[in-house]
């Protein structure tokens, strides 16, 4: 059975080509743009893991972060974002890594692989 | 009864105490805006000027880390100069201000003499054994020199330099630290230096050492802050060029691969001018905030620049949806501003208002005075309001609770009125509205003739 991603990206643009290029590789994608949708789809769906951005209008990465801590503590997350120096950040410790977003695409499918064992 | 005093005041009776005069005046250039330059000088000035303390020359060296570096020179070089200078401030009339003019030209013709020769003068700050004048700096003692030439702890160089027998050295004390020192005589009349004016130099050499330490404290943080402002930048650029860049990236590589349908490669081609064109925007919206330049507010009609802008296409498509109402005095002052400046306040205002409002709603500009010396112009919404937690960030850089905002409008106008000596108030109510309140200095129109 197909694994589960929820994608959380603002980034109308970037949503639909993390989208494309996870669907590709095989896994189910539900995207959404903020962290009130993001809620609602856990609250749906069990997924087999979480991709987020940070810096999103509304409640920001880290607050949904808190938040699906409270909801689901089994789930793995993936922080992808554009801040490089959020890395170091001890609030983004919480997540199970930390992918800085770029053109190439391999450094975050390579860690879903990885974090989903397949 | 109550009666005010303007704490600024520099009329003081003829026969009030010398040494009044001297610590106001010292203490009143503080408040000027002038430079520490300047302000160096007029402690310089307030020495050896006659209304002052009355030495002849004044030679200033100041502490840079490890070092004491000579750094200003006042005085005449020469008894037939001193006899010119002193007739020129002995004239009838000739104030303090002149007065700090006429050493300022001073400065500049002994720049390249005396002050150039100064300027060679550099002392270790820390020896123990430090040679007078800098030993004054290290014992952080008033040091009054007479028959320097006998005197072994007077460096040779600087006893060359000003040819004098007796001086007096005056740290710079501020806080735990000396700044500098300043080397005075009367080199001319060869007056010997009385203990009174030992005392009232000493009382200058404070508060020239504080107000120099308070300035190099002033500009520390200026650059902290700076610095920081500028860690903030970049990390919003890097943000902010990031995702775009990830998108063409991204979709640039799909291109590549063989087997993408016709549709989709030309709908990745049209993202990828999109975000291109997003890019350049960006670029256009840094540059145009990091380096527009304000120019000198100046007093103007607000009406015909708030007509144009209220007029302007864009702005009266969006009063379409919206509504807008504009309540000007209908002869309104002269207001203090830039007034190109001014017309992107009220534009940028104007779109914040809109972006805020829901079609429907209402957009309002009132124009007032306040009183005599305000005058008020005010840009109300029927907006989605703005938060408590949100309204303390506004004016800082690259804030902004807008999807596709850059969060430099408001940092703008902040600046704009800064410039203009006016400011920005606002005020919100998170469902009802904000109104954003800028008040201008203003004077009253020449009557037509």
């Amino acid at each position: 059975m197909k694994k589960k991603i929820l994608l959380v990206e603002d980034e109308k643009a970037l949503c639909l080509l993390y989208e494309e290029e996870l669907s590709r590789e095989g896994y189910d994608v539900v995207a959404v743009h903020d962290a009130e949708a993001a809620l609602a789809e856990i609250g749906r769906t069990a997924f087999d893991l979480i991709v987020t951005d940070i810096r999103m209008p509304g409640k920001n990465g880290i607050e949904l972060i808190t938040q699906i801590m409270g909801l689901r503590k089994d789930v793995p997350i993936i922080i992808n974002s554009a801040y490089q120096s959020y890395k170091e950040d001890f609030m983004t410790w919480a997540a199970d890594a930390y992918v800085v977003k770029s053109a190439s695409l391999d450094e975050l499918k390579a860690k879903i692989k990885e974090m989903l064992g397949a | 009864m109550i009666d005010t005093y303007n704490i600024l005041s520099p009329d003081f009776e003829r026969d009030a105490p010398r040494e009044l005069m001297l610590l106001s005046i010292i203490s009143q250039s503080f408040f000027q805006p002038f430079s520490l330059e300047d302000n160096l000088l007029v402690i310089l000035t307030a020495l050896t000027s006659g209304s002052g303390v009355g030495f002849n020359r004044a030679m200033l060296f100041l502490k840079q880390g490890d070092r004491i570096n000579g750094e200003m020179w006042l005085g005449p070089r020469s008894a037939e100069e001193a006899g010119l200078i002193w007739e020129v401030l002995s004239t009838p009339g000739i104030g303090y201000v002149e007065i700090l003019e006429h050493n300022r030209a001073l400065v500049a013709k002994n720049q390249d003499t005396l002050s150039g020769r100064l300027k060679g003068l550099v002392y270790a700050a820390d020896e123990e054994s430090a040679l007078i004048p800098a030993a004054a700096v290290c014992r952080k003692e008033l040091l009054h020199v007479r028959d320097a030439t006998h005197e072994s702890q007077v460096d040779r160089r600087f006893l060359n330099l000003i040819g004098v027998d007796e001086f007096l050295c005056v740290p710079l004390l501020a806080r735990d630290d000396v700044v500098g020192v300043i080397v005075l005589d009367n080199a001319i009349t060869r007056t010997p230096i009385a203990p009174a004016d030992i005392k009232l130099a000493g009382v200058c050499g404070l508060m020239a050492g504080n107000y120099i330490y308070s300035t190099n404290l002033h500009k520390k943080l200026l650059e902290m802050e700076k610095m920081a402002a500028m860690g903030e930048v970049a990390l919003f650029v890097t943000h902010q060029l990031r995702n775009p860049i990830v998108a063409v990236g991204g979709f640039t590589d799909q291109l590549l691969k063989p087997d993408l349908p016709e549709d989709k490669r030309k709908r990745n081609l049209t993202i990828i001018r999109d975000e291109v064109r997003r890019l350049e925007d960006i670029i256009y919206q840094m540059g145009h905030f990091l380096k527009v330049s304000l120019k000198e507010p100046v007093y103007f009609d607000p009406g015909p620049v708030i007509d144009a802008v209220v007029n302007s296409p864009d702005i009266r498509s969006r009063a379409v949806e919206h509504g807008l109402s504009v309540k000007i005095d209908p002869c309104p002052p002269e207001i203090l501003c830039d007034p190109t400046s001014f017309g992107e306040v009220l534009r940028n205002l104007l779109d914040n208002a809109f972006d805020a409002t829901s079609p429907g709603g209402a957009v309002a500009i009132r124009g007032y005075r306040r009183n005599r010396t305000s005058y008020i112009l005010s840009v109300r919404d029927t907006g989605k309001g703005i938060s408590n937690p949100d309204k303390d960030q506004l004016f800082r850089p690259f804030f902004t609770t807008k999807e596709k905002g850059m969060g430099l409008g408001l940092p703008f106008i902040k600046r704009v009125m800064d410039t203009a000596g006016g400011k920005i108030e606002v005020h919100s109510r998170v469902g009802k509205g904000t109104i954003f309140r800028l008040t201008f200095n203003f004077r009253e129109r020449e009557p037509n003739p």
